[in-house]
């Protein structure tokens, strides 16, 4: 049991699981992932079989993957946390235990001299114990890879909870209507735009929130980089879309509708007569002899749009293009078509806001951790008449900046 | 602005050949002539980045081009910073022809300054790239020591073993530097992702490498920590980890698809 244990809490194990985690990782960004089994039978042949029996189709949420998370934690848990007193320890009785480490260079008077001095220069405290004098500094470096390997451990926690806690949802909303999110609020959507003064691409939506309490947001513009956090409701500028816009006229009474349509849709009094829409185009190339190519894609606002309809009438389909102002006529009513209009593609997302802040809280961690790890070495030297030793962790900084000074010295 | 561009290739590899000549015939003149040649191209490099950054309006970090570009001058930035300290005049014959290589890498790429898309207009920006440029930087600059260091352990010189120490030091200075900063690059690029995409981490193959690389100096850490592998064989590890540095940066953007295909 002891043996196990030991093992659980050594570097080598810790070493080995990030080995396998980096593998399976790179196996991960070379097998396309969640893909369904046809993409694999097609792809990978005979070998797809292994592919899925090992789960290598959805690495990072498979059973190994996450056993594997599980015991890099149990590791970091073992290995720095639960040590951390013997640290403390080692930190106060540090003067102490380094008075009793014997001499490993030899130095004549004046090399001792020389070497005071440079740790005297260096800012180190000096602290006599028994017939030695202990120059120390920087005292917090020891703690620096205790700090990173909690943040590390903390990342992985927090890390999994804001990977897997998280609900989300992605909905588009034409302007001027709602969108209920999964836990009753609503997100009113004033305006989109694509492009901003200048031209250039800006997805940029203006919505409101109305919690379910009824509690109200103010109006706020959301763009790629910028969501709106309202309680533990983010919504997130994530996509667009163009759709058609047609005014439908009835010459006779006078009444009038506007109908937003991003799918194929039949407008019509009496079913039969009447306008199929069927999209809406960017633009279009018209050659010399009159040909129309319609442009299908277009990055910003479409340029030059062009709608693709048909008219219907007493079972006669005919397919016409028009373009916005134009109006057409059929099945007793007058069908303009209007400028496109731009909707947004909104993610909402539903999270504790605590596992963020939480989890951002232990980047910084690791961040200062590492900090102190590598550029904040503890120093502590024993000097005493005849020579000196380096003492405790992370000695090599020192231990060669001393060996230097005393070559430098001995040339001198 | 493709004059400079090429003027600045033109200098590292001019630098490059008088050092090596320099080196093998041990003539000091050449060297320093080396040097200053080399310090002529940093400076055109940095101008470069400059009237490029003042042509975009942005910081000239959004592509291959501009990266690579951006890396090679930070290869020369650490390796200026470490000549000054004065603990590396044996660094350069291995680390300008990086310098010299990468900037080459960069002269291959499209050259056109595009509109930053969205997505890459952020705080972050700066932060997340500009991390990344002197992390990998860092990291190649270790490989260069490691290659230097067992190559004189090979050589057997008089006075060899302190100077193998200070190699192995650097190399480990060096990889403690990139590692930090790689760290700062992970986490700023998971807090930006989470603001643009809505998720700290997407398994992107972007990520996913970056994630590879870390753990790769972090067993690189630990194996030292622990010394219980000799120095040449640590010098053999950084010197390998710099081919995943390097695919990190390019291969994964030139044959991976994901969420981080800039250009």
């Amino acid at each position: 049991m002891k043996k196990l244990y030991n093992f659980l809490r050594s570097m080598r194990f810790g070493i080995i699981l990030l080995v396998i985690i980096a593998a399976l990782s790179a196996a991960g960004s070379v097998i396309q992932q969640g893909q369904s089994a046809a993409y694999y039978a097609t792809t990978y042949g005979k070998a797809h079989g292994v592919i899925l029996m090992l789960g290598l189709n959805n690495i990072y949420r498979s059973w190994y993957f996450v056993l594997l998370l599980a015991l890099l934690c149990l590791n970091l848990v073992l290995c720095s946390i639960l040590r951390i007193k013997n640290v403390v320890k080692s930190a106060k009785n540090a003067a102490e235990t380094a008075s009793r480490v014997p001499d490993t260079v030899k130095l004549t008077p004046e090399g001792v001299k020389t070497l005071r001095e440079h740790l005297k220069k260096k800012h180190c405290s000096e602290e006599t114990v028994g017939d030695a004098i202990i120059y120390s500094r920087r005292n917090i470096g020891r703690y620096g890879t205790f700090i990173t390997h909690v943040a590390i451990l903390l990342t992985v926690v927090f890390g999994a909870l804001a990977l897997y806690l998280p609900r989300t949802a992605d909905k588009t909303c034409f302007p001027g209507e709602y969108i209920t999110a999964f836990d009753g609020s609503r997100i009113y959507v004033d305006s989109f735009r694509i492009e901003d003064d200048t031209g250039s691409l800006d997805f940029t939506s203006s919505i409101q929130i109305t919690s379910p309490s009824g509690k109200l947001s103010d109006l706020t513009e959301i763009s790629v980089n910028h969501p709106f956090s309202f309680g533990s409701l983010k919504v997130y500028q994530q996509t667009y879309g163009t759709a058609g816009s047609v005014t439908v006229r009835d010459p006779e009474t006078g009444d009038e509708d506007v109908f937003v349509m991003n799918e194929v849709s039949f407008l019509s009094i009496d079913s039969v007569n009447g306008l199929w829409y069927e999209a809406v185009y960017p633009g279009y190339i018209k050659d010399e002899n009159g040909e129309v190519t319609l442009i299908t894609s277009s990055s910003g606002s479409y340029p030059d749009p062009i709608y693709k309809v048909q008219l219907a009438s007493d079972g006669v389909y005919t397919p016409v293009l028009a373009f916005p102002g134009d109006v057409l006529r059929v099945g007793g009513l007058e069908f303009e078509f209007n400028r496109p209009v731009e909707y947004p593609g909104l993610r909402i997302k539903y999270t504790p806001t605590a596992v963020n802040a939480l989890l951002c809280a232990a980047f910084l961690l690791m961040t200062l951790g590492l900090y102190i790890t590598f550029f904040m070495p503890p120093v502590l030297v024993r000097t005493d008449d005849k020579g000196y030793a380096v003492c405790g962790p992370k000695g090599e900084s020192m231990r060669l900046e001393l060996k230097l000074l005393l070559q430098e010295f001995e040339e001198e | 602005m493709d004059i400079l561009f090429f003027s600045v290739l033109v200098l590292y590899l001019v630098a490059v050949v008088l050092q090596f000549i320099g080196a093998i015939f041990k003539k000091e003149k050449l060297l320093k002539a080396a040097w200053l040649v080399f310090l002529a191209g940093f400076i055109g490099n940095s101008a470069y980045m400059v009237v490029r950054g003042i042509a975009a309006h942005r910081l000239p970090l959004s592509n291959q081009f501009e990266f690579a570009t951006a890396f090679a001058w930070g290869i020369a930035l650490l390796l200026i910073f470490l000549k000054m300290k004065k603990s590396s005049d044996w660094l350069a014959t291995i680390a300008m022809p990086a310098a010299f290589l990468v900037l080459s890498y960069a002269a291959l790429q499209p050259k056109e300054i595009t509109e930053l898309m969205p997505a890459l207009r952020s705080a972050w920006f700066g932060l997340h790239i500009g991390s990344a440029v002197f992390s990998y930087s860092a990291f190649v600059l270790a490989g260069c020591t490691g290659l230097r260091r067992i190559l004189t352990a090979r050589r057997n010189e008089e006075k060899g073993e302190l100077k193998i120490q200070q190699m192995d030091f650097l190399s480990y200075r060096l990889v403690g530097f990139g590692f930090l900063l790689l760290t700062v690059v992970i986490l700023s690029g998971a807090i930006w992702a989470e603001q643009a995409w809505s998720a700290f981490w997407t398994w992107d193959p972007k990520e996913v490498w970056a994630l590879i690389t870390w753990i790769i100096y972090a067993v690189y850490l630990h194996l030292r920590l622990r010394g219980k592998r000799d120095g040449n064989f640590l010098a053999w590890f950084v010197v390998l980890a710099v081919p995943v540095v390097l695919f990190t940066f390019a291969g994964v953007n030139t044959l991976m698809s994901g969420l981080h295909s800039y250009g």
